[in-house]
C-alpha cells in the first residue's frame, strides 16, 4: 500500500527554488505554513526542538500515536532499502525516537504533569501529519524535524536547503589540521561557496574563531542565505562569518588573491543520475544543489578556475566530489590545465572508503 | 637501614607499574593537604605536604623522617595501658551480643571484628607494601622533574595514607575507650562507664558502615563504566535473553541514580539484541558493576519455541572502567586507527540521505574495535566510539600490568562461556542463584527488574573477605 501511495505523489518536476513553495503547500495541506513567504524576505523555519512547548496532550494519546507510527515504520520493512537504498524499519524506528525527543518536553521521563498531560512542541494532528509525510511521501527526516545534527552542531534546515551530509564533516577536520600548523592561514579570510545551511562555514568559523580568522559564505539561494544566517546567529558566530548572496565567486570580487582558504561542497551528481536518486533526496532536496551537469563536474571545474584566481599564495582549498572518478579528473585538470597554480594535491577518502575530497594549496 | 637501601632498586622496576596505579583522586582533594605524623612518630611531629608548594628544606627533612615512619608504623601496634591490642581483643573471642545488650566486651569485640574485616577488604598488607613504594617515590629528589607524574604519585600516596590513618585511628579510639571503661569500673564511676559504653556502641555502628565503604576501595571502583552484553549461541532465544540482561542493568543503574546512555545496540532479526553497550555514569558505577562480569544463564520455556520446550540460554557481560582525568591513559596514535562508516552502501555523499551515521573505529595494532550508532551526528558517534576504544585499551593495559606484577585480578576481557556466574531459572521452579557465592533469591522478576544489590554486595564481600590478608 505504501508504495502505491508514494508513487501517486510524484511531482512533475523537481522542487527547485522557484517552485518550492507551491510544491510544499501542495503536498502538505495540514501543516504550518512557515515556508509560505519564500523566497523574498525569507523567514527561516524554527526547528521543532526549539519551538515553545505550547501544546499538551494526554499520555495515552501520545502512546496511541507512537504505536501507530511504529506500525507504519514496520510496514515499510526493507522495501525502501531495496527500491532506492532508502531507510529500513529499524532506521525509521530510530528516527521515530528522535522525533519524540524533539517534539515532547522531557521525553526521557515523559514529563507527565499532575493532570496526566504531556507538554509538546507540536499538536497531535501535526505529529500525525509529520510522520505520514516521513513514511508516505519520503520527506527527509531532517526536514520533518527542521534540523540536522552535524558535527557538534544542530543546524536548522528546511525545504530549499541541502541537508548537510556526514561525509562533509571531514572537511572541517582537514581545515583544522591545516590551520593548526599555519598561524597565517588561521588568521586569514576563508570562503565557503554554496554554503547551503551554513554547515561548513560554521564548522570552519568555529575552528578559526580563536585565531581571529573569518569566513565569507556565499549562496545563490535566498532561502539558503536566510537559513545559514539563522544558524550562524544561533552559534554566535556572526562576527566571524559573513553571508553574501550570489553565484559562486560573484560576491567575492573584492577578495581576489586574498583568500587564505576555500572550501565547497558543490553540486556534483551527473544529471543523468538525478532521476534514480533515493526518494528523500531526488524528490525533496533542491536540484540546484545536487545536479552538477552532464558529468557532474561543471561547478567543480568552475571552482578550480576561481580558486587559482582568488587564493593567495600558500592558500588552502578542499572540495567534496562524487567519488574516485571525479577526484582523479579534478586532479588531472589542475595538473594539466592549471599547471603551476596548485601544489600538494591530495585525494582523501571518506569513512566509507570512497575517494571523496580533493585538497591542496595554491602555489 | 638495609630496607632503605633496597628500596631504590625495587622502585625502579615498579615505576611503570606505579605509573599505571597512581592517579586516584577521589579520596582527598587535589589541593594542598597535609598529614600530621605525630601520632605514630617517636620524634617531633613534622607536617607532611602533598602539594608541590612544599619548601625544599621541610620537604627533605620530612622525607627522611617519613621513611622511618612508613616502615615502622606497622611495628608499633597500638595497645591499651595494660597491653591489650585489637588482635588481642579478637583472640579473646568475646561473645558478640545484640546491639541492645549493654555489654562492653560485646561492643569491643564487634568493633574489633569490623576493623579486622575492613583491613582485609582494604588488602592491608598489600596496602602497606604499596605505601612503602610510594613513600620511596615521594622521597626521590627528582620527583618534581615530572610534575604530572609527581602529582599523581603524591595523590595516591595521600589517599592510601588517609585510608591507613583512618583505620589506625579507629583502632586507637577502640583501645582508648576500653581503657576508659576499665578505669571507670576500677573507680566505680557509673556515669563514665555508661558514657563510654554509649560511645562504644556508636563506634560499633560507625564501623559497620565503614565495612561497606571498604568494599569499594579498589583502584578503579569509583569510576563510571561501560557495560556490554552479548548473547551466547542459540539464536533468537539467546538474543532475547541478552536483551533482558541489558534491561536488568539499565533498571539497576537507574535505581541507583546513575545516568544510562545507550552507546551501541545491534538488534536481533526477530527479537532481542546481538550486542549492546551502555555507559553508566556515576560514582562507584564500576565498583558495583564489576561484580556482574561473567556469563549469565537462563532456563525457561522459550516463547520462541512453538512446541513450548525448555531452553537454556547464555549471555556474557563485560564491564569496563572509564578512567578519570587524573589517570594515565594509553596513548593512541592517530595513524594506528582505521575509521569506518558502519553499514554504508552506495555512492554516499549527496546521493544519500540517511540518519544513520554509525562509526566503527579499529585500533590496528591490537585489533580492538569500538562502534557507536546512538548519536545523531557522525562526528559525535566517532567521539563516543573513540571514548569506548580508549577505555578498552586502558583496560587491556591494566590487565597487562596486573599480569606483569603477578597481582591477582580478574581479567575483564577473558569471558569464556565456561565462566558462569549466575543462573536464572524461570521453569520448572523459580530462582536466581549466584554460583560464586551461593546467594539466591526466589523471585526472578525482581532481579530482572534490577534488584541486584544483594548479589553484588554478597559477591564483593565474598571476594574481598576470603583472602586472609589482614
Amino acid at each position: 500500500m505504501k508504495l502505491t501511495l508514494t508513487s501517486v505523489y510524484r511531482p512533475h518536476c523537481f522542487p527547485t527554488l522557484l517552485n518550492s513553495s507551491s510544491f510544499i503547500s501542495l503536498c502538505r495541506p495540514f501543516c504550518t505554513s512557515a515556508l509560505s513567504s519564500v523566497p523574498t524576505g525569507v523567514k527561516p523555519q524554527v526547528p521543532l526542538f526549539l519551538r515553545p512547548p505550547i501544546y499538551s496532550t494526554k499520555l495515552c494519546d501520545l502512546k496511541k500515536w507512537h504505536d501507530w507510527a511504529k506500525g507504519l515504520a514496520f510496514s515499510v520493512g526493507s522495501t525502501f532499502l531495496h527500491s532506492d537504498n532508502g531507510p529500513d524499519s529499524s532506521l525509521l524506528c530510530r528516527e521515530l525516537k528522535w522525533l519524540m525527543e524533539d517534539a515532547v518536553v522531557g521525553h526521557h521521563s515523559l514529563g507527565v504533569k499532575d493532570d496526566g498531560r504531556v507538554e509538546m512542541r507540536v499538536d497531535m494532528e501535526e505529529l500525525y501529519c509529520l510522520w505520514r509525510q516521513r513514511i508516505l511521501e519520503r520527506r527527509p527526516f531532517q526536514y520533518v524535524v527542521g534540523c540536522e545534527h552535524w558535527r557538534d552542531f544542530v543546524l536548522s534546515v528546511q525545504e530549499g536547503v541541502l541537508i548537510p551530509r556526514p561525509e562533509t564533516e571531514l572537511v572541517v577536520d582537514f581545515v583544522s589540521g591545516v590551520v593548526s600548523e599555519n598561524e597565517d592561514l588561521k588568521k586569514g579570510a576563508w570562503a565557503d561557496l554554496g554554503t547551503g545551511s551554513g554547515a561548513l562555514a560554521i564548522g570552519i568559523g568555529g575552528v578559526l574563531a580563536s585565531g581571529g580568522g573569518r569566513v565569507i559564505a556565499t549562496d545563490l539561494s535566498p532561502v539558503a542565505v536566510a537559513v545559514a544566517a539563522y544558524n550562524v546567529q544561533r552559534y554566535c558566530l556572526q562576527d566571524n562569518i559573513e553571508l553574501r548572496e550570489g553565484s559562486w565567486f560573484e560576491p567575492l570580487k573584492d577578495m581576489e588573491g586574498r583568500l587564505a582558504g576555500l572550501v565547497s561542497n558543490p553540486p556534483y551528481i551527473p544529471s543523468k543520475d538525478i532521476s534514480g536518486l533515493q526518494a528523500e533526496v531526488g524528490r525533496h532536496e533542491p536540484r540546484v544543489s545536487l545536479d552538477g551537469g552532464i558529468d557532474g563536474m561543471d561547478a567543480l571545474l568552475h571552482l578550480c578556475d576561481g580558486a587559482a584566481l582568488m587564493l593567495k599564495p600558500g592558500g588552502f582549498f578542499a572540495f567534496e566530489t562524487n567519488g574516485k572518478q571525479q577526484c582523479r579528473a579534478l586532479v588531472d585538470y589542475m595538473e594539466n590545465n592549471r599547471s603551476g597554480s596548485f601544489c600538494n594535491l591530495e585525494i582523501r577518502a571518506d569513512f566509507a572508503g570512497i575517494q571523496r575530497f580533493v585538497i591542496g594549496f595554491h602555489q | 637501614m638495609s630496607r632503605i637501601l633496597r628500596k631504590p632498586l625495587r622502585t625502579k622496576g615498579l615505576s611503570l607499574f606505579l605509573h599505571k596505579l597512581v592517579g586516584e583522586s577521589h579520596h582527598i582533594p587535589a589541593s594542598s593537604s597535609w598529614f600530621c605524623l605525630s601520632h605514630s612518630l617517636p620524634h617531633n611531629p613534622i607536617p607532611y605536604f602533598t602539594s608541590n608548594s612544599v619548601p625544599d628544606a621541610i620537604h627533605s627533612s620530612a622525607s627522611l623522617q617519613f621513611r622511618f615512619w612508613a616502615s615502622e608504623a606497622a611495628a608499633t601496634e597500638p595497645s591499651t595501658s595494660d597491653g591489650l591490642t585489637v588482635q588481642g581483643i579478637l583472640a579473646h573471642n568475646w561473645t558478640i551480643l545484640d546491639e541492645s545488650d549493654s555489654d562492653w566486651k560485646s561492643h569491643a569485640a564487634a568493633v574489633a571484628r569490623s576493623i579486622d574485616l575492613i583491613k582485609r577488604r582494604l588488602q592491608w598488607s598489600k596496602l602497606k607494601v604499596r605505601l612503602d613504594m610510594l613513600s620511596a617515590q615521594v622521597n626521590r629528589e627528582d620527583l618534581w622533574d615530572d610534575p604530572v607524574r609527581a602529582g599523581q604519585i603524591s595523590r595516591e600516596h595521600g589517599s592510601l595514607l588517609g585510608k591507613m590513618k583512618e583505620v589506625n585511628a579507629l583502632e586507637q579510639e577502640l583501645l582508648e575507650h576500653v581503657d576508659m571503661i576499665k578505669l571507670a569500673r576500677e573507680e566505680n564511676d557509673a556515669d563514665l562507664e555508661s558514657e563510654s559504653l554509649k560511645t562504644l556502641l556508636n563506634m560499633r555502628r560507625n564501623a559497620k558502615e565503614k565495612e561497606l565503604e571498604a568494599l569499594l576501595s579498589g583502584e578503579h571502583d569509583s569510576c563510571s563504566c561501560y557495560i556490554e552484553v552479548q548473547p551466547g549461541a542459540g539464536g533468537t532465544e539467546s538474543m532475547d535473553w541478552a536483551a533482558m540482561v541489558m534491561q536488568m542493568y539499565k533498571s539497576w543503574a537507574q535505581r541507583r541514580g546513575y545516568k544510562v546512555t545507550v552507546i551501541e545496540e545491534m538488534p536481533g532479526e526477530i527479537a532481542g539484541i546481538k550486542r549492546a553497550t551502555i555507559k553508566v555514569d556515576g560514582e562507584f558505577a564500576f565498583g558495583y558493576a564489576k561484580a556482574e562480569i561473567g556469563v549469565h544463564r537462563l532456563v525457561r520455556i522459550s516463547p520462541f519455541d512453538s512446541s513450548k520446550r525448555r531452553h537454556t540460554s547464555f549471555a556474557a557481560v563485560a564491564v569496563i572502567p572509564i578512567l578519570g582525568d587524573g589517570s594515565t591513559h594509553v596513548q593512541i596514535n592517530e595513524s594506528d586507527l582505521r575509521i569506518e562508516r558502519f553499514r554504508s552502501s552506495g555512492s554516499g555523499g549527496q546521493h544519500a540521505n540517511t540518519t544513520d551515521s554509525a562509526v566503527r573505529i579499529i585500533h590496528i595494532p591490537t585489533g580492538i574495535t569500538a562502534t557507536c550508532q546512538n548519536e545523531r551526528s557522525q562526528h559525535l558517534n566517532k567521539a563516543s566510539a573513540m571514548a569506548v576504544l580508549q577505555s578498552r585499551l586502558d583496560q587491556l593495559e591494566i590487565a597487562r600490568q596486573a599480569q606483569l606484577n603477578a597481582q591477582h585480578t580478574q581479567s575483564l576481557t577473558d569471558i569464556t562461556w565456561g565462566n558462569q556466574i549466575r543462573s536464572y531459572v524461570l521453569h520448572p521452579y523459580r530462582m536466581v542463584k549466584d554460583l560464586r557465592t551461593n546467594y539466591e533469591v526466589s523471585d526472578p522478576d525482581s532481579v530482572l527488574e534490577g534488584d541486584l544489590d544483594g548479589f553484588i554486595l554478597s559477591y564483593l564481600s565474598a571476594t574481598l573477605d576470603k583472602d586472609d590478608d589482614a
